[in-house]
């Protein structure tokens, strides 16, 4: 009888088991999952997307009804639901329509002032009419805005909107006031004119002009009266500003919105569109539709490519040669040969100065550097789809033509490195006296093993085999380095943490091109103005700091004449070459750009002498491309 | 147990699975002395060389040369040249730009050149034919220039002055032996993305993934037997409360459970032994299960009972009176264990929670690097489908060891 008791007991509480272990189950799968992220994709969205608040009902298309022939499909861009289509607010996840690319504004539905172009680091005039001007001491700018720039709603575009774009950008501190708040005073108006004012230092000069040009790319301008009706809806607060879906947002590009859902993004064309007139593109886009299908990885987004579903794809595709070369398909890039792509970044591998071992070993972090096969890197990871360190040496600069002539290559030749020096990085730590003193193949500092962790989110292929590489570098050097690959939103999470003593070396991209770079990308190597700061999502990650740098650093916004910039930039590629504080493992395009020829052709080529630049027909004045489309026949 | 040895020897599929097995034990300890150094020395630059033998292009030119009069070189040369498929593309190419292609033959490569020839300009792309088909005629182009040519001449560049010397004349009827050749490597299963020899990487990781597979065996095996011997042979609350241990494993997949765990240990602390005994202590109970039931079974058989008169220890009947008589049924479930751990492993290197990198090569790291690479999607057979055959190669002797054990010590199946 009693046995029997406790057998029931046993069953109820063997039943609520298997129901708890079956629920924690269930949420553990979700949670382990997606394991393969997005390779290729490098600046995901840095918070959890908020809950999709505002998505279209299931309306009129479905994936068969978009006219092939009449529709670019994309790959590689939007990644999950659309959030918003709040041009003002956060969290959007809304790629085809507002992003903010690391080399051209997205300027399908939203524009800005002007488009940039990295190939020439030229602004071309989109909303603005002409170029902008300077005063004598780069104080004040005044840019005219086009008198053809109209609104969807037919309303002119005014300098009125380009100030209430800035004034609530600063209120409610979105991405146009957290970047550009600092650097711009005010901005006024007048009818078609604006005139933008520095924010100026104590001394009354800029605190930094090249910031200011950067606003004109980078900043999608919107309607002052749109801004008005959301602002009252929300009663003026910053977080419903932000948050709000802005389902009635007034556009002034040549896409709207048309249908989304989980499966696609879809913007079809505003045939009213106000750049058809003779001063702008004298025509409208071709294709009728931009769509968008939501694939689940990067795989998926590469089969539909190779099967003609996706026209151009923007993402890391190894050994891209062969998908023409042995499969014979009509897919190319930018560049008929290796790199096949324009190299505006390089991704760069990270010391932790928070590490003792690390901040007082110069010789340790140069060694390290040094002992790294580049070249296998260059082949493996990127499948050669980089220049190598031996074509291009490294420096702070990007591969183009107009950053390398920014510094005097013959100065700092005896400092560069191109890699797999085993004997030279030795010679280096033996010199500096870290040596394996107990035999054990590893060597020492202060009396205990040098062990270090080489770091890059799980799933990002490219990163995690650099990693392997530089691993197996330390094994041949006596260092003992160990590959770690967390998840990303781990990684995301420490690798911003200013005092993480949890990565040594790891990986982040700096800034690509804009018209504020090099100046961006050298701050965010060597400048100590992004040290402690929390949540540092903005350069530095490795907490280097260095007083000279930084009073070079502050110059060079400053300075205009060419010689003397390119003596300070000389000097702080010196600084970095010989401290080391982050090294860089190759180059690589700030986007990639693949197209599949079977419906749609002219797409940008180096060789075709249009000098579009290669950003997914979409970026800045890659844009540029979406006139010149032709259908294949 | 001689005897049960020769028993064993007489079931056909038990000798099946112990030779594969042996041979590829054999393998792993003979290989490497074949082919010495460190499996994951990243020797290739660039991903996934093909299979055979490669020669050094540098040694070769200084290698003495023969020479041999084949009839078909010259024709191979043509045809590796211009393949079917492209002077299908050429004509096609002809007919856009509105030349007259009747009365060309298909096989007459000399007219398809000829017309090529004449009506070929790399400077002037036609309207209407893409960029990507485009630079595919222009690198044919740069190909069919090379038709003709009687010789090729090498050259070498002084540093010093800048200065060309013609090093070597290379006729088309020349040939070097291989032999003679300073450096050659073969590798017979090519590279991996890494640039790695991927047979000298597959023998490490099969010797790697076989220890994985006996120590989770070996854990499970000890876990589910202890288990089944207490519950079994004590019955009552002990009984209930194992089993009821054991039903809650059950009943959570196990496969989720191992995915579990293996996140939250973190990659630094996952070696190969790590994840091992994480296989081993996810798979126990359904041999806890089975040996449970066998001791019941036996529990109240005489000579048991005997021995409980006589006084006997807990222990001493457990382990001399019962353990004897499901030893063979044991030996069945390890193996079958050793065979389930190493699929596991594979499972979960491939979801990239497998054993961490760099220091160890396993089965299922080499797939989960091959399928990162998309190596399946592009071709690179060698990559990933030779650690699938030895996978199920592994598996299926295992396997096989364990039905022919079966029908010798099954006295149900026993012929």
């Amino acid at each position: 009888m009693k046995n029997n008791l406790i057998k029931k007991l046993i069953s109820i509480v063997a039943v609520s088991a298997m129901t708890a272990s079956l629920l924690a189950g269930c949420g553990a799968e979700e949670a382990a999952a997606p394991v393969a992220e997005p390779a290729a994709t490098e600046e995901p969205a840095a918070e959890e997307p908020a809950p999709a608040e505002a998505e279209e009902p299931a309306a009129e298309t479905a994936e068969g009804e978009l006219p092939r022939d009449e529709t670019l499909y994309f790959a590689g861009q939007q990644w999950g639901t659309v959030n918003s289509w709040n041009v003002i607010g956060v969290n959007q996840n809304n790629s085809m329509a507002i992003a903010g690319n690391a080399s051209g504004y997205r300027t399908l539905m939203f524009e800005t002032l002007y488009m940039y172009d990295p190939l020439s680091g030229k602004c071309f005039p989109l909303l603005a009419d002409g170029d902008y001007q300077w005063n004598d001491d780069q104080t004040e700018m005044t840019v005219k805005i086009k008198d053809a720039a109209k609104w969807s709603d037919g309303s002119d575009v005014t300098g009125a909107d380009v100030v209430r774009t800035f004034v609530i950008g600063v209120e409610i501190g979105n991405n146009t006031g957290a970047t550009y708040g600092a650097y711009i005073d005010k901005i006024e108006a007048d009818g078609k004119n604006i005139t933008i004012y520095v924010a100026k230092t104590d001394e009354g000069k800029p605190v930094n002009p090249l910031f200011v040009v950067d606003f004109l790319t980078g900043t999608p301008i919107a309607q002052a009266a749109w801004i008005d009706t959301l602002y009252e809806r929300c009663g003026g607060d910053a977080t419903a500003i932000l948050n709000d879906p802005g389902e009635d947002v007034v556009w002034s590009g040549p896409y709207k919105k048309y249908f989304t859902d989980d499966q696609k993004v879809v913007l079809e064309r505003d045939d009213n569109y106000w750049g058809q007139d003779a001063s702008m593109w004298g025509s409208l886009p071709v294709p009728k539709y931009i769509a968008h299908t939501i694939y689940a990885d990067n795989p998926a987004g590469q089969a539909a490519l190779q099967a003609g579903e996706v026209d151009v794809c923007q993402q890391f595709i190894s050994n891209v040669q062969d998908l023409w070369e042995k499969d014979g398909l009509p897919i190319s890039t930018y560049y008929e040969e290796a790199p096949y792509g324009v190299c505006l970044t390089m991704p760069t591998a990270w010391y932790n100065m928070n590490l003792p071992v690390l901040a007082d070993n110069a010789a340790l972090r140069k060694a390290i550097a040094m002992a790294v096969d580049y070249d296998s890197i260059i082949a493996n990871a990127m499948t050669n789809q980089s220049p190598s360190f031996s074509d291009v040496p490294r420096s702070l600069m990007n591969p183009t033509d107009g950053e390398q002539a920014l510094y005097d290559h013959d100065a700092v030749k005896d400092l560069q490195w191109a890699g797999n020096d085993i004997d030279g990085a030795i010679a280096l730590l033996e010199e500096a006296g870290i040596k394996d003193s107990d035999g054990d193949g590893y060597r020492e500092y202060n009396g205990e093993k040098i062990s270090l962790n080489a770091v890059c989110p799980n799933g990002w292929t490219d990163w995690q085999a650099a990693m392997e590489i530089v691993a197996a570098a330390g094994e041949k050097i006596g260092v003992e380095i160990t590959t770690l690959y967390p998840e990303w939103d781990i990684y995301q999470t420490v690798f911003v943490d200013p005092s993480q003593t949890e990565y040594a070396i790891f990986m982040w991209s700096p800034e690509a091109a804009s018209p504020s770079n090099p100046w961006h990308r050298v701050n965010q190597f060597l400048g100590s103005e992004y040290v402690g700061v929390e949540n540092n999502w903005s350069g530095n990650w490795g907490q280097y700091t260095n007083e000279e740098a930084d009073k070079l650093i502050k110059q060079i916004p400053l300075t205009t004449d060419a010689a003397e910039i390119k003596d300070l930039y000389t000097k702080l590629t010196e600084i970095y070459l010989t401290e080391v504080p982050s090294f860089s493992l190759m180059y690589r395009p700030s986007v990639f750009h693949a197209v599949n020829e079977s419906v749609w052709t002219n797409f940008p080529s180096a060789d075709d002498g249009r000098n579009i630049p290669p950003l997914d027909c979409t970026d800045g004045y890659g844009i540029a491309a979406l006139y010149g489309l032709e259908l294949a026949e | 147990m001689k005897n049960t040895f020769r028993q064993l020897m007489h079931s056909s599929k038990f000798v099946l699975g112990a030779g594969i097995f042996v041979l590829i034990l054999l393998t792993m300890l003979i290989y490497p002395l074949i082919n010495p150094g460190n499996p994951l020395e990243m020797i290739g630059v660039g991903t996934f060389a093909k299979p055979g033998t490669y020669f050094s292009l540098y040694d070769a030119l200084d290698t003495k040369t023969e020479t041999l009069k084949l009839k078909d070189a010259e024709e191979n040369r043509l045809t590796s040249i211009v393949s079917m498929e492209d002077r299908v593309s050429m004509i096609e190419f002809m007919e856009k730009i509105n030349v007259d292609v009747s009365g060309i033959e298909m096989d007459d490569v000399d007219a398809i050149l000829e017309l090529w020839h004449n009506n070929f300009n790399e400077n002037s792309k036609p309207k209407g034919i893409t960029n990507a088909k485009w630079r595919n005629y222009k690198t044919l182009n740069n190909r069919i220039k090379k038709i003709g040519k009687e010789e090729r001449v090498v050259y070498d560049l002084d540093p010093a002055t800048d200065e060309e010397h013609k090093l070597k004349v290379v006729g088309g009827t020349d040939y070097v032996n291989i032999n003679g050749v300073v450096n050659t490597k073969t590798l017979p299963l090519g590279t991996d993305n890494f640039g790695r020899d991927v047979l000298k990487e597959l023998v490490s990781a099969c010797g790697t993934s076989i220890l994985i597979g006996l120590v989770a065996g070996a854990v499970a095996t000890l876990i589910g037997l202890l288990f089944g011997l207490l519950a079994g042979y004590l019955g009552g609350i002990a009984d209930d409360i194992i089993m009821f241990v054991t039903n809650v494993f059950t009943v959570i997949p196990s496969f989720v459970l191992l995915i579990l765990i293996s996140y939250s240990i973190g990659q630094e602390q996952r070696g190969a032994t790590v994840v091992a005994v994480v296989i081993g202590l996810t798979s126990w109970t359904w041999t806890a299960r089975s040996v449970r039931s066998q001791v019941i079974s036996l529990r109240n058989r005489d000579h048991v009972n005997l021995s409980k008169l006589s006084g006997h220890s807990l222990v001493r009947i457990v382990l001399s009176d019962i353990l004897p008589y499901i030893a063979s049924y044991v030996v069945m479930a390890f193996i079958l264990q050793v065979s389930s751990g190493i699929l596991s492993e594979a499972q979960l290197s491939l979801l990239g929670l497998g054993p961490k990198t760099t220091t160890t090569p396993t089965l299922g790291l080499m797939m989960n690097w091959a399928m990162l690479y998309a190596a399946h999607t592009n071709g690179y057979w060698w990559a990933y489908f030779p650690v699938i055959l030895t996978i199920t190669l592994i598996s299926f002797s295992l396997n096989l060891m364990n039905t022919g054990m079966d029908q010798v010590f099954n006295p149900a199946l026993r012929d």
